[in-house]
C-alpha cells in the first residue's frame, strides 16, 4: 500500500516538476523518468497484492467532510492497476515523442502535465474505497481528459467534440452522485465497506441503484446508445490521448459497474438480462458503424463500442450466473469480462498509436486518401497488423482468447443450465459481429497499408523513429503473449472471476474448471503457429527455387491502371452496409451527376442534435420576455408579488 | 483403434480425397448437363503442374501476398485437427474447440482477403468485399448449427458434438439434426464459393468471388490456394458426413471408408446443385444465407424447447 502511495506521488510529480525545469531536454528526461517510475511502481504494488491474494485497505482521518479516506487493492483493482501502469507508461513515451514532432514546446509541456494528472487520477479511481475520494478522483479524471481532448482547441470540430464529451461525462458524474446519495442514506458512513453492509438493508431498491449505475457508468463506458460522445472525442484528441481514453478511461465505466456489483451482491435476474442484451446490441451495432467510417480514428472508436459491448455481455453472463445461482457461469462470465477488458486495452491502445503514426506521417485520417504504406512504413504495418488480428479476434492473438471465453460461457450456459439457456442466441449475434469485425479491419488494413498510395503525400510517407515504435512493440508483445499462451493468465482471471462472483474460494474449485480449458486453447494456438512455420519452411527453404518474375497487377487486360482505380474503402464496405440499411447510419445523396455518401451517428446526429435543436427553438420563443429594460422587469417583479399575495390570501 | 493415430488417419484421408471431391462435383455437373467434363482426378494433375511452374509477382505486392497461401492452408489444417474425422475423436479436441474451428477459418479468410487487397486491383478488391460479406452471414449460420449441437449433445467440443453423444440423440432429435445438416450444406456452398452463391466455372472477373481473389497468384502459390479451397469444402463436408452418419462404434477402416464415400456423396450433391441452379444476383445472396440460417434457427428452437 505504501508502494502505491509512492507511485502516485511520482506520477503526480511528473505533472508538476517538468514545467519548473528550464530546458526542454531536462524537462523531457524528468517527465519520462518520473512517469515510467511511477507506472512501474504501480504495477509492482498491484502484482504484489495479486500474488499475496489478499485484500488490503488503509484509512486516513480526513480534514474535509465526508468521513475517512480509504484506499485499497483487491484482485479487481489490481488487474486494472496493471493495465493502467502498462498503458500509462507506453502511451506516455509515445505521446511525448508524438507531441514534440508536431507541436509547440509549451503545448507539449501542458499536454504532458494533464496526461500525468489523468494517469494519477486513474490509479486513484481504482484504489479509492470511499465515496468522496472516488468521486473526486472520477471528476479529476473527467476534467484532465477533457483538457487533453481540447489540446488542439483552435479547431472548431475539436471544441465541439470537447463540449459533447464534457456534457456526457458530467451527466455521468451527476447520475453517480444521485446513486451514491440514495445508497449512503442507509449506510453507517461513506466508505465502500459500509455501503456493502447497507446493500441489503436500505429503503431504496437494489434495482434502482443498479439502473443508476448502469446509466452513470455506461455513459463513461460508451455502450449503445450512450456511446455518442466517443467517436468525436477520439477523433479530436492527440493519438496517445485517444489510445489512453479508448484503452482504459472508458473501461473505468466497466470498473465502476463491476465495483458496484461486488458491493451490492447478486443482482436481480431482469437486470442481468438487460445488461446481457445491451452488450449484445452494442457489440453488433458498434462494429456495423465502425465498418462505415472513413476517419481511421472514428473507426477505432466505434470498434471500442463493439468491444465494450462484448465486455458488457460477459458481465451480463456473470450476473446471470449469480442471479440463477450457477457459480461456474458467474466465474466464467466475470473472468471473460476482466480478460477482455485487459485485452481490449492492449490492442486498442496499440491500434490508436499506429493510427497516430500514420496521421503524423501523412497528415490525414481519411482512409480513402491512404494506401501502400506497408512498403513505406513496414514496422508500423507489422504493428497495425498485429493489432488488427487481435481486434478481429482470430487466433493466435489475445482478442481471440477472451472472445473464446465468452463463447464458452454462452455454450456452457445453454447446454447445462436450463433457466439461462436462452443465452445461446447471443452466440450467432457475436459470430456475426466477429464476421463484421473481420470485414472492417480487413478493409482498413488493406486500404491503408496495401495496394498503391491514393494521394501524393501518402506516397512520400516514411517510417517513424524508435521512441514511437518501441512502446507499440511492447503492447504488441503483450498481445502475442496472452494470445499464444493463454494458460499463463488462467490463474489470475479465475481469481478475479471468483472474487467478482462473490466467493474467492471458487477460484480453485470446480466452478473455475471451464477457465482451465485455456490449456487446450494454448495447444491450439501454438499448433497454429507451428503449422505456419512448418509450411513456410517446407515451401521456401526445402522447395525448389522457382523462376520469379515481376510485373504489373493483372487488370483483366487493361494495361494503364492508376491508383485511383483501386477499390475504395466505402465500396468495400458497401455490400454489408446495404444489407443493414438505415441501421448502418450511412446517408447517401443521389443526383443526376453526383453520388455522395457519408457515415452519420444515429444517436448523436439524428436524435440528440435534433432534440437539442427543438429545446433551443423553444427557448428562443421565450426570448421576447427578456427585454433588457428596467421597467419591464419591475412589472415582472410586481406581477410575481401580486400573484404570490393572491395565492396566500386564497390559500387561507 | 482410437486416439491420435486414428484421428491422424482421418486427416490423411481428408487431405488426399479433397481434390477428388471437386472432381466428382465437376463430373456430376457435366453428366447432368449432358457433357463429358474433365476427369475426376484432373485437379491433382493441375496442382502438380502449378507446383512446377515459375511465379509472376505483382509490383505492388508485399510479403502479405506470399504469406497468404501458407497461412490459409495452415489455418485449415489446424481447423481440421479439432474435427473428429474418424468419427470418434479429434486430434486435439478440447471444450470450446468449435469456436476455435470457426475462428481459425476466419484467420485464413483474413489473409486471403488481405492478399487480394495487396495487389491493388479493383477486381480483387471487389471479390474481397464480397467474400467478407458472405462470410459474415455464414458465421451467423454456423454458430446456430453449433448451438443446436451443443444443446442437443450437452457437449462443448466437436469430438463430443459429432461423436458418440450425437449417435445417442439421433433417435430423439432426428428432425433437428437433419435440418442442421441441410443448413450446413447450404452454408458450405456459400463458404466454399460454389453455386448458387459463386460460380467456379465463370470466366467473367466481375461476377467472381473466390476465383477473382487468386487472379494474381501463380505457380506454387496458386497451387496452395486451389488445394486449400478444395480442402475447405471437404472439411465442412466432413462435418456434414459426421452429422448424418455417426459412426463411433464402426471399426476404423470402415469409418474412414464411410468418410471417403460420404465426401464423394457431398461432391455429387454439390455438382447436382450446380447443374440445376444458376448463380444468384449479388444482392440476393444475403437472402439465401438468411434462409440457410433460419433452418439452423428452427432446429435450435426445436432442441431448446423439446429437451428441457
Amino acid at each position: 500500500m505504501t508502494l502505491l502511495l509512492v507511485a502516485l506521488a511520482l506520477i503526480a510529480a511528473s505533472a508538476i516538476i517538468p514545467p519548473l525545469l528550464p530546458r526542454a531536454p531536462a524537462q523531457r528526461t524528468a517527465y519520462l523518468a518520473l512517469l515510467i517510475g511511477g507506472c512501474g511502481l504501480t504495477a509492482v504494488a498491484a502484482i504484489d497484492a495479486l500474488a499475496a491474494g489478499t485484500v488490503v485497505q488503509r484509512a486516513w482521518t480526513s480534514f474535509v467532510p465526508g468521513g475517512d479516506w480509504v484506499i485499497g487493492i483487491d484482485p479487481l483493482s489490481a488487474i486494472f492497476l496493471i493495465v493502467i501502469a502498462v498503458l500509462g507508461a507506453t502511451n506516455g513515451v509515445y505521446g511525448d515523442a508524438d507531441m514534440r514532432n508536431d507541436a509547440h514546446a509549451r503545448r507539449t509541456t501542458e499536454s504532458n502535465a494533464f496526461y500525468a494528472v489523468l494517469v494519477a487520477s486513474l490509479v486513484l479511481v481504482v484504489a479509492a474505497r470511499n465515496i468522496v475520494l472516488f468521486l473526486a478522483a472520477w471528476e479529476v479524471m473527467a476534467i484532465s481528459s477533457f483538457l487533453l481532448v481540447m489540446t488542439y482547441h483552435e479547431r472548431a470540430e475539436v471544441r465541439r467534440a470537447g463540449w459533447i464529451y464534457a456534457v456526457a461525462t458530467h451527466t455521468a458524474t451527476l447520475i453517480l452522485m444521485v446513486m451514491f446519495a440514495l445508497w449512503s442514506g442507509a449506510a453507517r458512513d461513506w466508505s465502500f465497506t459500509s455501503l456493502a453492509a447497507a446493500a441489503g438493508a436500505h429503503a431504496v431498491s437494489v434495482g434502482l441503484l443498479l439502473l443508476l449505475a448502469l446509466t452513470g457508468f455506461g455513459l463513461k463506458a460508451g455502450y449503445v446508445p450512450l456511446h455518442f460522445w466517443l467517436p468525436p472525442a477520439h477523433a479530436a484528441s492527440p493519438s496517445h490521448v485517444s489510445a489512453l481514453m479508448s484503452g482504459i478511461v472508458i473501461e473505468m465505466g466497466i470498473y465502476g459497474l463491476l465495483r458496484v456489483l461486488t458491493l451490492l451482491g447478486a443482482p436481480p435476474a431482469w437486470w442481468a438480462w438487460l445488461v446481457f442484451a445491451l452488450g449484445a446490441a452494442s457489440a453488433l451495432l458498434g462494429v456495423l458503424w465502425a465498418l462505415a467510417q472513413r476517419d481511421i480514428k472514428r473507426l477505432l472508436a466505434y470498434s471500442s463500442v463493439e468491444h465494450i459491448g462484448i465486455i458488457v455481455l460477459a458481465i451480463g453472463l456473470g450476473a446471470l450466473g449469480q442471479a440463477y445461482h450457477h457459480p461456474a457461469l458467474a466465474v466464467l462470465g466475470y473472468a471473460a469480462a476482466v480478460l477482455h477488458t485487459v485485452n481490449h486495452a492492449l490492442f486498442k491502445s496499440l491500434l490508436f498509436m499506429t493510427a497516430g503514426t500514420v496521421y503524423a506521417r501523412t497528415h490525414t485520417r481519411n482512409i480513402e486518401e491512404l494506401g501502400g504504406l506497408a512498403r513505406r512504413m513496414p514496422w508500423t504495418f507489422l504493428l497495425f497488423a498485429i493489432g488488427a488480428v487481435a481486434v478481429i479476434g482470430v487466433p493466435p492473438l489475445n482478442g481471440f482468447v477472451s472472445e473464446w471465453l465468452v463463447f464458452l460461457g454462452l455454450f456452457d450456459g445453454a447446454r447445462a443450465m436450463s433457466d439461462v439457456r436462452l443465452v445461446i442466441f447471443a452466440a450467432p449475434v457475436l459470430a456475426l459481429a466477429g464476421g463484421l469485425a473481420l470485414a472492417c479491419f480487413a478493409n482498413v488494413t488493406g486500404i491503408v497499408f496495401l495496394g498503391s498510395p491514393r494521394s501524393e503525400r501518402t506516397g512520400r510517407a516514411t517510417e517513424v523513429g524508435s521512441s514511437s515504435l518501441v512502446p507499440q512493440a511492447a503492447l504488441a508483445l503483450c498481445c502475442a503473449a496472452i494470445g499464444v499462451a493463454p494458460a499463463l493468465v488462467a490463474g489470475v482471471i479465475a481469481h478475479a472471476g471468483a472474487f467478482l462472483a462473490g466467493d474467492p474460494r471458487w477460484a480453485s474449485a470446480s466452478a473455475a474448471a471451464p477457465i482451465g480449458t485455456l490449456r487446450g486453447l494454448t495447444v491450439f494456438s501454438i499448433g497454429l503457429i507451428a503449422a505456419v512455420a512448418v509450411l513456410a519452411v517446407a515451401r521456401f527453404a526445402l522447395g525448389r527455387r522457382h523462376a520469379l518474375r515481376r510485373g504489373p497487377t493483372w487488370a483483366c487486360g487493361y494495361d494503364a491502371p492508376t491508383p485511383r482505380m483501386q477499390y475504395t474503402s466505402s465500396s468495400f464496405a458497401a455490400p454489408l452496409v446495404t444489407v443493414f440499411g438505415a441501421l448502418s447510419g450511412v446517408r447517401t445523396h443521389r443526383g443526376a451527376t453526383v453520388f455522395h455518401s457519408e457515415p452519420r451517428d444515429i444517436v448523436l446526429d439524428d436524435v440528440l442534435t435534433r432534440v437539442w435543436g427543438r429545446i433551443q427553438a423553444a427557448a428562443l420563443r421565450l426570448r421576447p420576455i427578456q427585454q433588457g429594460r428596467l421597467h419591464v422587469y419591475l412589472v415582472y417583479v410586481a406581477a410575481a408579488l401580486l400573484s404570490g399575495l393572491t395565492y396566500f390570501i386564497i390559500a387561507r | 483403434m482410437t486416439g491420435p493415430g486414428s484421428a491422424l488417419a482421418g486427416l490423411v484421408v481428408l487431405a488426399i480425397v479433397a481434390p477428388a471431391v471437386l472432381g466428382v462435383a465437376g463430373r456430376t455437373k457435366a453428366f447432368l448437363t449432358r457433357r463429358r467434363g474433365a476427369p475426376v482426378l484432373q485437379l491433382y494433375i493441375d496442382l502438380a503442374k502449378a507446383m512446377r511452374r515459375g511465379i509472376v509477382l505483382s509490383n505492388t505486392t508485399t510479403l502479405v501476398f506470399r504469406a497468404a497461401p501458407i497461412v490459409v492452408l495452415a489455418a485449415l489444417l489446424m481447423a481440421a485437427t479439432v474435427v473428429p474425422l474418424d468419427g470418434r475423436s479429434a486430434l486435439i479436441g478440447f471444450p470450446g474447440d468449435v469456436v476455435a474451428f470457426a475462428y481459425a477459418l476466419g484467420l485464413g479468410r483474413l489473409l486471403l482477403v488481405l492478399a487480394a487487397l495487396d495487389t491493388g486491383s479493383s477486381f480483387e478488391g471487389m471479390g474481397a468485399s464480397r467474400e467478407v460479406t458472405v462470410a459474415a452471414f455464414v458465421e451467423l449460420g454456423l454458430f446456430l448449427a453449433f448451438g443446436t449441437l451443443a444443446v442437443l449433445t450437452k457437449q462443448l467440443s466437436l469430438s463430443g458434438m459429432l461423436g458418440a453423444p450425437l449417435a445417442a440423440s439421433w433417435r430423439a432429435a432426428s428432425p433437428a439434426i437433419v435440418m442442421t445438416a441441410v443448413s450446413l450444406f447450404a452454408l458450405m456452398l456459400a463458404e466454399c464459393a460454389r453455386a448458387p452463391v459463386d460460380d467456379p466455372a465463370t470466366h467473367l472477373e466481375l461476377t467472381m468471388i473466390h476465383e477473382v481473389m487468386v487472379l494474381d497468384h501463380s505457380g506454387p502459390d496458386l497451387a496452395l490456394m486451389h488445394y486449400a479451397s478444395a480442402l475447405e469444402l471437404s472439411l465442412v463436408g466432413a462435418l456434414i458426413v459426421d452429422l448424418i452418419v455417426p459412426r463411433a462404434h464402426v471399426p476404423l477402416g470402415g469409418s474412414l471408408a464411410i468418410l471417403a464415400a460420404g465426401l464423394v456423396a457431398v461432391g455429387i450433391a454439390v455438382g447436382a446443385v450446380e447443374a440445376s441452379v444458376a448463380r444468384m444476383r449479388m444482392p440476393k445472396i444475403p437472402l439465401y444465407l438468411a434462409g440457410a440460417s433460419s433452418l439452423g434457427l428452427f432446429s435450435l428452437v426445436l432442441v431448446l424447447w423439446s429437451g428441457a
